[in-house]
């Protein structure tokens, strides 16, 4: 409503020449372009056992190997942060119902909290979620495992760590030996 | 007249065009007002995200949905991340309108330097035929310059801004004054050797490039270090932009003054001297209203925009623009048809991988209907392809240490290219100003009835069928290729709407870029385009831009003395 009245007034005044809208325009200028929000997530996405449970698994994704994993890279924080405010909200829905299913499947099979639960226990949860050996598992895994892979490989131990990051190259070689280089490059 | 002007000259945009002519303008010896609608980006130190991260960046470069929903639902189409939405135009504040079915992708600037800070760079001359074609085969109106009136032009701007290619010596692809080229790389090397072994006349040539290859210490400007960051705006000046190249040139005269957040809305008019006689212009951050007034006006506010500033220029109660004796004003918009692209597999060369990334890769030249031959192919014109080769990282499926582990793998060779087509100039190709709907500064929003016809549609079918034969017969496998609607304005090309001609019934500008129905009014971005030719149309905005404003500044001497 309060849009259609503002257009109408800018009409209006557009008719009775340029200084009558001096005001309108200041009020219009208030609608700033958009600033994107990089502080603590706004609204908390999972209950403390799914969050609990999301951070184990997301180290599963990706572990601590001859690097850091997941966890170390700050891919939880990304996960949080990405659902509560750089999605749309609907993207939490297939994240919470998956984790909440992997918790079930848990307390079932193994009698204890999937984030307690063992490494081979936690690999056999997700597992069972990627072979979609229960309802949205599938669903919940190819959209998990894609949050902690964008996580991970955008963090700064992703980047710098696990893969080479090369900010000013300075050169070209489209002929570059690939037995000269250990990691592939970041960026 | 002159002394009561605090300025000689307005020019109206700051992008390619805009930038030049303020420069060429200040050169010469005129003082001039550059007003723009966007807010100021100072060169370096408005580049808030050059050289960073991914981990370093809002949202790790992604722009959030619901932000793109609600202000960047056009942008998008563009190339927006979080490291470059400053310079992107927000949606939501600046709207336009089209019809049902008659969707138009309007991706504009935000900031003083236009698109100049977030364009493609690729940088070629218009052929000698670009300029014949229309004459030739009867197609709207004949372009009144030759080839031979801007090659000098295109000189001038190439030695100036620097642009990187290799001399091909092609009649229907003229050489720049090249800089040495960005290097191909193996499979590309591979590629092109038997592309053209089995397509004769065909080629596979390095892209072009406002990216400079080599130094320019007097503009204070390094060459390009190969980070592929280009949108985020370079510190280096490595690549063409107003703030790097042609905007501390017009300041350095100490004759240009410089006006951001100044949203033009329409010009003033002498109907019985026949000239502009001012600009006016809101704050766009304090809504006042101003109008300025100098001898000389350059509109360069984009194609598009400055056919809304042309159309809203007119007498109280009229809907006809001062400028519209022609009644062609707003006909004949044109933009690239690009959304076909093809890729395969390049065999083998496994042991090479690329250091850097570079900004542009390899260009295919157009090879249909050249210079006056029909390939009875169905359509008119033709299209070149712009690509290049990568090892991309593999993508392993599953997940856990085997998963990470493969992750540090290159995949084999990898070649994609997308066509860029000719659009006809049709004249119910238009745009016009919305009869009710106003902007936030009282300006009707323009409308689009913009479309592809069936020649463009053929010409893309085309590109994708002969772009799989020739990857194909070059001995790619896995060879797919893909097409996605094709809505005009994608491609960032749009041109047209104020084109040239000799003749003032059937022209808005003549030879000069100059109104015919104001001596004092150039318009030299796309919006004088009289046909679109298949290859990219900065660089050739540019060599119009500075000589219409050599012949601007010899008239503004001659009226003054």
């Amino acid at each position: 409503m309060i849009i259609d009245r503002r257009s109408a007034l800018i009409g209006v005044a557009a008719m009775f020449g340029s200084n009558l809208f001096t005001p309108i325009a200041r009020a219009a200028a208030r609608d700033a372009q958009p600033i994107i929000d990089t502080g603590k997530p706004s609204v908390p996405v999972f209950t403390p056992v799914q969050h609990a449970t999301m951070v184990a698994l997301s180290e599963r994704v990706i572990p601590t190997t001859d690097t850091p994993g997941a966890i170390a890279a700050g891919v939880p924080d990304y996960i949080d942060k990405l659902l509560a405010d750089w999605s749309l909200p609907e993207e939490r829905i297939p994240i919470v119902a998956g984790l909440d299913a992997v918790e079930a499947r848990s307390k079932g099979d193994y009698k204890i909290s999937a984030a307690r639960a063992t490494v081979a226990q936690q690999d056999a949860l997700l597992t069972a979620a990627m072979e979609d050996r229960f309802t949205g598992g599938a669903d919940f895994f190819d959209k998990f495992r894609q949050l902690v892979i964008t996580g991970y490989y955008t963090s700064e131990i992703g980047m710098t760590q696990e893969r080479e990051y090369l900010p000013v190259p300075a050169e070209y070689d489209g002929a570059f030996l690939y037995s000269k280089i250990n990691k592939v490059y970041s960026a | 007249m002159a002394s009561t002007n605090r300025f000689d000259a307005i020019v109206i945009g700051s992008g390619v065009s805009g930038g030049f002519a303020a420069k060429e303008l200040t050169e010469k010896g005129l003082k001039v007002l550059m007003l723009d609608r966007g807010h100021m980006v100072e060169h370096q130190e408005g580049y808030t995200y050059d050289g960073k991260p991914a981990f370093e960046l809002p949202a790790r470069g992604t722009v959030p949905p619901q932000v793109v929903a609600s202000d960047y639902f056009i942008a998008k189409y563009g190339y927006v991340s979080t490291s470059n939405l400053q310079f992107y135009n927000d949606d939501r504040l600046n709207p336009y309108a089209f019809d049902e079915g008659k969707e138009f992708r309007w991706i504009r600037p935000a900031a003083v330097g236009g698109k100049s800070l977030i364009w493609g760079r690729w940088s070629f001359r218009w052929s000698p035929d670009d300029f014949e074609a229309n004459k030739r085969e009867g197609v709207a109106s004949d372009w009144p310059i030759r080839y031979e009136d801007l090659a000098p032009w295109y000189s001038y701007v190439e030695k100036y801004i620097g642009v990187s290619g290799s001399r091909e010596n092609l009649p229907y692809l003229p050489d720049s004054e090249f800089m040495p080229p960005m290097p191909m790389n193996v499979a590309e090397k591979w590629m092109k050797g038997r592309l053209e072994a089995n397509f004769p006349g065909r080629k596979l040539i390095h892209a072009r490039l406002s990216n400079i290859t080599e130094d320019k210490p007097d503009q204070n400007r390094t060459k390009c270090q190969f980070r592929n960051q280009c949108s985020n705006g370079c510190s280096f000046g490595a690549y063409f932009s107003t703030q790097a190249v042609t905007l501390p040139a017009a300041r350095s005269t100490g004759r240009l003054t410089l006006q951001s957040n100044a949203v033009v809305t329409n010009l003033d008019y002498d109907p019985a001297a026949k000239r502009v006689t001012g600009v006016r212009y809101v704050d766009a951050k304090t809504g006042q209203a101003q109008t300025v007034q100098a001898n000389l006006v350059f509109l360069c506010a984009s194609t598009i925009g400055s056919v809304q500033i042309l159309m809203n220029s007119r007498p109280s109660g009229s809907e006809r623009s001062y400028f519209d004796t022609s009644g062609t004003l707003g006909r004949y918009v044109m933009d690239h048809i690009f959304r076909v692209n093809v890729s395969g597999d390049i065999p083998g060369m496994d042991e090479y991988i690329e250091y850097g990334r570079r900004p542009g890769q390899v260009y295919i030249p157009r090879f249909r209907n050249m210079a006056g031959t029909d390939d009875r192919v169905g359509f008119k014109r033709g299209y070149g392809y712009q690509g290049g080769a990568h090892r991309p990282v593999a993508e392993p499926v599953g997940f856990g240490a085997s998963m990470k582990n493969a992750m540090r793998r290159y995949d084999g060779w990898k070649f994609s290219m997308g066509a860029f087509g000719e659009c006809l100039p049709y004249e119910d190709n238009r745009v016009s100003l919305h009869p009710s709907k106003v902007d936030r500064f009282g300006v009707p929003l323009l409308r689009f009835d913009v479309s592809f016809r069936d020649n463009e549609l053929k010409m893309m079918a085309d590109a994708r069928e002969q772009g799989e034969k020739m990857l194909r017969g070059a001995g790619l496998t896995n060879v797919t290729s893909s097409e996605e609607k094709h809505v005009p304005g994608d491609a960032i090309h749009e041109m047209g709407g104020a084109r040239m001609g000799r003749d003032p019934r059937s022209s808005v500008l003549n030879s000069w870029s100059q109104a015919h129905d104001a001596s004092n009014l150039y318009v030299t971005d796309g919006a004088q385009m009289a046909s679109a030719a298949c290859v990219n149309p900065s660089l050739t905005f540019m060599a119009l831009t500075t000589r219409a404003a050599d012949h601007a500044a010899r008239n503004f001497r001659a009226t003054a003395a």
